[in-house]
């Protein structure tokens, strides 16, 4: 998922769904291109359940309308980066199959 | 972001009763990285210190909470509750487990001290206990990783990658550094080696962090809580006891789910608005605090918990830690016991064992070099997963 939803009412985003705004607890919401963000922290993760790579490279990214985002980074990217979230990854598998999503990649 | 509930205050917590619950007995067992006994036993093992030390018969227990977060996981089983009334040899109790995984030991506190608030109960018995070793590590990790948004679980995320991504930022927001980080689980591991109680009786350097393995950068296995086994129990009462220690609040509130959807990546909501709630139902605040058990999963939860619960100014808890004053002879005592790095994080355990940690200190019976001096008013924070949800519980000692 590359998009975020935006809250009808009073214009907050989120990357995570749910049925009421955190802001203003306003309940419809429109689907929007999440943009380009900033990344406001980042970790390499060394010990990784089964299933996900290892090291698993995460970046904490700031988009407009106050929506943040944990996700996998690409490498060579560092705090105060400029980053757009790129769909179609392969990033866990479990016994289910393999979970697609997006990444945290570099804006050229 | 607001709290969107309680707009109304809080309520009065003793809702009638001349006098605030007080915990009558408290009791644990020693925090290990493997014990023999099943957990049925190792509950069964600290409710009765518990009784032991408050001199009571289990007989006049009418109320048992059991908080444990994931047995069915870990051990195969359920209905821990049942098992332990019928261990005690009760009928006719009123009995729950209570499950908010990594604080589910503050939860079954709250549960009990709401039972004998509310005149539910006049003998209730808060019982915390896990058994992680069971399961070897990889399942360990799954099991503590799927409390994530499904979001986050996608993306392969666990509870070090958080603290990791808020230790990250804290260093790159101020002038703390990777060295003042390594302090904490320093000072942490100087406090359990004098507690009989704790997992890691042993002393460590900022250099031994440094050097040990990385985990979720810039954190290393230094700075992260072991797995644990372990039990811990506290009777609470309507009646005080002689020796025993005023409840003066118990309080809880949730965060976000996904951690992501704080406005701050340094923001625990939870533990902000539970410290909030627990100060107004006290009628006490930070400055009046002499002693504090702190949920430092992480080493960098230390600080982020202080500056949400007005211990430290925000930005300035590492500060507090490089001088001194966190230590145990320091202004504000924090792990006396070791905390989650050294004592031990049994998770169902940990929250009944601050309270534990807590009333010792009150008590003042603790031996010379392990207790903080004169200490009157203690608070333990207990959170769930990285701030989905926390407990605030402040405990004063008998004037």
């Amino acid at each position: 998922m590359t998009q975020l939803l935006e809250c009808r009412e009073c214009g907050r985003r989120t990357y995570y769904e749910k049925r009421r705004c955190l802001e203003c607890g306003g309940s419809a919401f429109d689907r929007v291109d999440a943009g380009r963000g900033e990344l406001r922290s980042v970790t390499t993760v060394h010990v990784t359940p089964e299933g996900v790579r290892e090291p698993n490279r995460l970046g904490l990214a700031a988009f407009p309308g106050g929506a943040n985002v944990v996700a996998q980074l690409d490498e060579g990217l560092s705090i105060g980066d400029a980053v757009r979230l790129q769909g179609g990854h392969d990033l866990r598998v479990t016994d289910d199959g393999t979970l697609r999503g997006a990444r945290l990649v570099a804006v050229e | 972001m607001t709290a969107q509930h309680r707009d109304a205050g809080v309520p009065d917590a003793s809702l009638g009763l001349d006098d605030p619950p007080a915990i009558a007995g408290v009791g644990m067992t020693e925090f290990a990285s493997a014990d023999d006994r099943p957990l049925i036993d190792l509950l069964l093992a600290a409710a009765e210190r518990a009784l032991d030390d408050a001199e009571c018969d289990a007989s006049t227990v009418d109320s048992v909470h059991v908080g444990n977060m994931a047995a069915e996981a870990f051990n195969e089983r359920s209905g821990l509750a049942n098992a332990l009334t019928g261990s005690l040899g009760l009928t006719g109790v009123t009995a729950r487990r209570i499950e908010n995984t990594s604080a589910s030991g503050a939860s079954a506190v709250q549960s009990a001290f709401e039972a004998v608030a509310g005149g539910h109960s006049t003998h209730a018995l808060a019982v915390g206990g896990e058994k992680m070793s069971s399961a070897d590590t990889a399942t360990a990790t799954e099991i503590i990783s799927r409390i994530t948004h499904d979001r986050e679980y996608e993306q392969g995320v666990t509870l070090p990658s958080f603290g990791g991504l808020a230790a990250a930022a804290y260093l790159d927001a101020y002038d703390a550094d990777r060295r003042d980080l390594a302090r904490i689980s320093v000072k942490n591991h100087a406090n359990a080696a004098k507690n009989e109680y704790a997992q890691f009786r042993k002393r460590i350097d900022v250099d031994d962090v440094l050097d040990s393995p990385a985990v979720a950068s810039p954190l290393r296995l230094y700075d992260c809580c072991p797995t644990s086994d372990g039990a811990a129990a506290v009777l609470i009462t309507a009646e005080p006891t002689p020796n025993a220690v005023s409840v003066a609040a118990c309080e809880s509130a949730t965060g976000t789910h996904a951690v992501a959807d704080r406005t701050d990546p340094l923001e625990i909501e939870s533990v902000r608005l539970a410290g909030e709630y627990a100060y107004e139902s006290a009628g006490f605040g930070a400055e009046a605090i002499d002693v504090a058990c702190i949920h430092d999963a992480f080493s960098i939860l230390e600080w982020l918990e202080m500056e949400e619960l007005g211990l430290a100014p925000e930005g300035d808890a590492w500060r507090l830690t490089r001088d001194g004053e966190t230590a145990l002879d320091g202004a504000l005592p924090v792990n006396p016991g070791g905390g989650l790095k050294a004592r031990g994080h049994p998770l169902g355990a940990t929250g009944v064992s601050q309270v534990v940690e807590l009333v010792w200190q009150l008590r003042g019976d603790l031996p010379e070099g392990r207790g903080v001096d004169g200490a009157e008013r203690g608070l333990a924070v207990n959170v769930a997963g990285f701030g989905n949800n926390a407990v605030c519980t402040l405990l004063e000692a008998d004037a």
